[in-house]
């Protein structure tokens, strides 16, 4: 296969796929690795909250048409760890969340390995940027 | 209402929110929002939390499909993502410095503006109007099944017809890039090759929906669409596929923020993320189906409908 920026590709430009048929095969899947990983989290999450405390479900959540306060639920990386080992089913949602949140970034590591094993050097440095831009923010997010 | 009601409401909620979130390159935020905090009064800490979850599992879900298909620019996606990636790092660094009325109210008015540009624009647009593109009398190509004839003959015609942006700087820097691309349109049978032009407006047009994005907390998936298909020449369908896969990574720039910060609530996150994957799933089958007439049609509407959300948060 071709690259995309030779210049017969390019004369025939309106037909050259946006990136070679296996870049994007490569990531398209690993975005339904994390959708189906996510999904399957999440549902056990709820299987096991619903076992271990279904009283919870009974629970009035609306009242008045306000959402009634709950305690707080795990959000930092020690305590979903902490819950998903004592069995916790809400510490085990906030797992398929947090999959479900890092599958677009796993869809661009995807691409810039494609990009480099196809030796397109300008969308691999691209997508790098992109990923260390993102990887940034986390770690301004975490920080501040 | 107990929580297994409640749950069950905001899962059927959500199956809508995703299935039109797919399909207009949007994150569903602007159903779901309104809902959590509009019927359940909800903090809109929380609501706006919960709709990044939203966001995040449309991107995956619809572009998951789409992307292995012609119909998403993934070069496109890739290169814009510098500018939105960027721009929302930057609005969330300078949030505070700004009162968040005016923001919501100028936002809704950037949205009128560009809801009113795609009307105007609207009928000059061959590669969007797929009775006029069977005038061309390319048979339906499948990808790689025939010569490059017809297609050249094809993209001639909708270079003259769009006053042959190829011309342009942009299209200079597009060519550089290899965006230029073409897309199978089941909808008019046919494969719609198209020029992308001012990428450096482009460029520009998805730093600032990015900054909005940081700023607001929302997908802005709303303005990057227009973006593309008013700024870049890209066809309606491939702007929103390619918007559906650039919102999941601006999304996860500032998801993690707020999943630090304890602003997503599992137990409302949680039917929300299945509701939305379920609908974005089934939603982004439609798109290579959809008529681009339609979709166009569907993106003004909820694009009229996040106007007022914004309009109205600005003014109360």
């Amino acid at each position: 296969m071709t690259g995309p920026t030779t210049p017969t590709a390019h004369a025939y430009g309106a037909r050259t796929p946006p990136w070679p048929r296996g870049v994007r095969a490569a990531v398209g899947r690993v975005l339904r690795a994390g959708v189906a990983v996510s999904a399957a989290t999440l549902l056990a999450g709820y299987v096991v909250a619903l076992v271990s405390d279904p009283g919870m479900f009974g629970s009035h959540a609306v009242e008045h048409g306000h959402l009634v306060a709950r305690a707080v639920f795990p959000h930092s990386l020690a305590a979903i760890w902490d819950g998903i080992g004592r069995g916790r089913g809400e510490a085990i949602i906030v797992a398929g969340l947090l999959v479900l949140l890092l599958t677009p970034v796993a869809g661009l590591v995807a691409a810039a390995v494609a990009f480099a094993r196809r030796r397109d050097w300008l969308f691999a440095a691209i997508s790098a940027t992109v990923l260390s831009v993102i990887l940034g923010s986390f770690v301004i997010g975490w920080l501040a | 209402m107990n929580l297994a009601e409640l749950s069950l409401v905001l899962f059927g909620t959500s199956v809508l929110a995703g299935a039109l979130g797919s399909l207009l390159g949007l994150g569903g935020g602007f159903v779901i929002v309104p809902v959590l905090t509009l019927v359940f009064h909800l903090d809109i800490r929380l609501a706006i939390g919960t709709s990044i979850v939203a966001v995040a599992a449309t991107s995956s879900a619809g572009a998951a499909r789409n992307v292995t298909g012609s119909i998403t620019n993934l070069r496109v996606a890739t290169f814009l993502a510098l500018a939105t990636t960027v721009g929302a790092v930057t609005g969330a660094l300078v949030s505070p410095l700004f009162d968040a009325r005016v923001l919501f109210g100028l936002f809704g008015l950037i949205l009128g503006a560009s809801g009113v540009q795609m009307v105007r624009k609207h009928p000059l647009r061959l590669a969007t109007a797929p009775g006029r593109l069977r005038a061309v009398k390319a048979p339906p190509v499948l990808e790689g099944a025939s010569g490059p004839d017809e297609t050249a003959l094809a993209l001639q015609a909708v270079s003259a017809s769009s006053g042959s942006p190829g011309a342009t700087g942009g299209g200079r820097l597009a060519r550089r890039l290899a965006l230029d691309s073409a897309y199978f349109d089941e909808a008019a049978g046919l494969e719609v090759p198209y020029v992308v032009a001012h990428t450096g407006l482009g460029l520009s047009l998805m730093y600032v929906a990015g900054m909005v994005s940081g700023l607001l907390g929302i997908g802005s998936g709303v303005l990057k669409v227009p973006a593309m298909d008013l700024a870049m020449n890209i066809p309606m369908k491939v702007s929103t596929a390619t918007s559906n896969l650039l919102i999941g990574l601006t999304a996860a720039a500032s998801a993690v923020v707020y999943l630090a910060r304890g602003d997503i609530d599992p137990f409302l996150a949680g039917p929300v993320a299945l509701g939305v994957l379920l609908g974005a799933t089934v939603g982004s089958r439609f798109l290579v189906r959809i008529h681009s007439e339609h979709l166009r049609t569907l993106f003004l509407a909820a694009l009229c409908v996040v106007a007022v959300q914004m309009l109205w948060k600005g003014i109360s």
